[in-house]
């Protein structure tokens, strides 16, 4: 999982957006793949997902992602076909039928988790951590400590999920078959383990604490940020386009 | 710089004091090594002396800590701080940023640092610690001796008084090692910097520190000029540090009456001590 969520440096246009642009045109381009269910108009947004996602040279990263919420969507997908019977019948259930109403809906939500979830992941590929909570905390005011408590999250998950990967790594050494079997007996072996990796995770999060706090957290203020997020032309057409494609949506949904 | 006097500690999860009745005066601008088995006290020490002690791990705290004036318990973290950097002994959770540059400004932009200073002290840092070549690397692309002398980089900036180090060399190769004590020997002597090491490696201390600490079960055992200590070779066994091989070797040429000169601390002072005995 190395590389997970972490930020990969790079000079294209996305790289050089506002990261507070980046943060905000992101949660849009969510909330736009949310407010509507025409099927061409998701499938366009994740069309211009994908084509971000290629001018930063993040495609294959992108794939990853997609593989991952495929699994997550078809749950999803798959619960919806069984129990959300529209348009015509294609097969009887015992409770209802799978109508093509329903393969339709299944594949809207599908496309919808799919554009939705590109563009937030990529934000972090693209973005310094740091430079997106400083901006959040100079251009939009939020108080640094949810900025830095955000920003610690992020990157202690690569941190931890590390520490589980070594904690399995010395279990498989002593015999413990994580490398073979069915996905719940993985689960299962991985369940005692949560506690070694509670603790270590404590202790880490605790030093992290005290080193942040000697190094003057406390009196860390708004205008502390030595870095400058001026927006630029690029980040107003940005936020424009992202703005323009949320009142798409919406008129979709209520016009349709 | 740092008095201690009758310092005893108990944590508050145990009932054992973990540091019993210390007593220790380290002046301006020394290179202070501080050693002694796993689990005597060592970093609880240092704990008292940069006020994590009792400000992050309450306990019972008794006698008194003061670093230039300032008495640790009365003082707030953040003050303690402007005085005595601190380089923690985990160092991957005390990194705040993924890129070097960022971990740099962190703590000069809480402290308030003019921003007009700022990348001046950044780049002296950096070219003191010599990964001034670094500065726009992701910290996770770093080996461990960078990773360590950004550490250490990240808290010079802040111009401390007194450096404290817990452990620097703990994941380090010998030659990485020493590269870091000659830096932070070179830093201290040009910027009249007190430093305070917590460190196993004892003939590293040896070679660089100007006085060395001995720390047994939570007492000072010894604490004098690291010759001086080296004296006591079989005592220092005894508690479970172990002497460099050339000055226990020239210890037992002195106790059987060979030898009648000063201590050696490393291989090159006893060849040199030998060539003289036996011409």
């Amino acid at each position: 999982m190395k590389g997970f969520l972490e930020y990969v440096p790079g000079d294209s246009l996305l790289h050089r957006l506002n990261p507070v642009v980046k943060l905000i045109g992101a949660i849009l381009f969510a909330v736009a793949c949310f407010c509507t269910s025409n099927l061409v108009f998701l499938a366009c947004m994740l069309a211009l997902a994908l084509a971000m996602s290629a001018s930063c040279g993040m495609l294959r990263a992108t794939t990853g992602l997609m593989k991952a919420v495929f699994v997550f969507s078809l749950l999803l997908a798959i619960i919806q076909i069984l129990f959300t019977p529209s348009g015509n019948v294609l097969v009887q259930l015992p409770w209802g039928y799978i109508g093509t109403g329903s393969l339709l809906a299944a594949l809207t939500t599908v496309i919808r988790l799919e554009a939705a979830a590109i563009p937030l992941f990529l934000t972090f590929y693209v973005t310094k951590i740091s430079d997106m909570t400083n901006a959040a905390v100079k251009v939009l005011h939020v108080p640094y400590k949810y900025a830095f408590t955000f920003s610690s999250t992020v990157h202690f998950i690569p941190v931890f999920l590390n520490d589980m990967s070594n904690i399995m790594e010395a279990q498989t050494a002593r015999g413990v078959e994580f490398d073979q079997g069915s996905i719940l007996k993985k689960i299962g072996l991985m369940v005692p383990l949560c506690v070694p990796l509670l603790v270590s995770s404590v202790r880490k999060t605790n030093s992290a604490a005290i080193a942040a706090e000697v190094r003057g957290f406390n009196l860390r203020t708004r205008e502390s940020g030595y870095k400058q997020y001026p927006f630029a032309a690029r980040d107003f057409l940005a936020l424009g386009l992202v703005v323009a494609l949320l009142v798409c949506a919406i008129c979709l949904s209520v016009l349709l | 710089m740092i008095e201690i006097k009758d310092f005893t500690f108990t944590y508050r999860e145990s009932t054992e004091p973990v540091v019993k009745d210390v007593n220790l005066s380290i002046p301006d601008g020394a290179f202070v090594g501080i050693t002694g088995a796993a689990g005597s006290g060592k970093s609880t020490l240092t704990y008292a002396m940069n006020g994590i002690i009792p400000h992050c791990y309450p306990g019972d705290f008794f006698g008194s800590v003061t670093v230039d004036g300032l008495d640790t318990c009365d003082t707030q973290l953040t003050d303690l701080s402007l005085v005595v950097g601190s380089v923690c002994q985990d160092i991957d959770s005390q990194f705040v940023a993924s890129i070097v540059e960022d971990e740099m400004l962190y703590g000069m932009e809480n402290f308030g640092v003019p921003h007009k200073h700022i990348e001046e002290r950044l780049t002296r840092a950096l070219d003191d610690m010599g990964i001034g070549d670094l500065r726009d690397r992701p910290i996770d692309s770093l080996s461990g001796g960078q990773k360590q002398k950004l550490a250490i980089a990240s808290i010079l900036a802040l111009n401390p008084k007194v450096l404290m180090l817990d452990e620097p060399t703990a994941e380090l190769d010998p030659a990485s090692s020493v590269g870091v004590f000659e830096l932070l020997t070179r830093y201290a002597r040009e910027h009249g910097t007190t430093v305070v090491v917590v460190e196993q490696k004892i003939a590293l201390l040896s070679h660089y520190a100007d006085m060395l600490v001995i720390v047994d079960e939570g007492r000072i055992r010894f604490s004098d000029t690291p010759t001086a200590v080296l004296s006591h070779s079989d005592e220092l066994l005894e508690i479970g540090v172990n002497c460099p091989r050339a000055t226990t070797l020239m210890n037992r040429l002195a106790a059987d009456g060979i030898y009648g000169g000063p201590v050696c601390r490393n291989v090159e002072e006893a060849c040199r001590a030998l060539a003289e005995v036996i011409a």
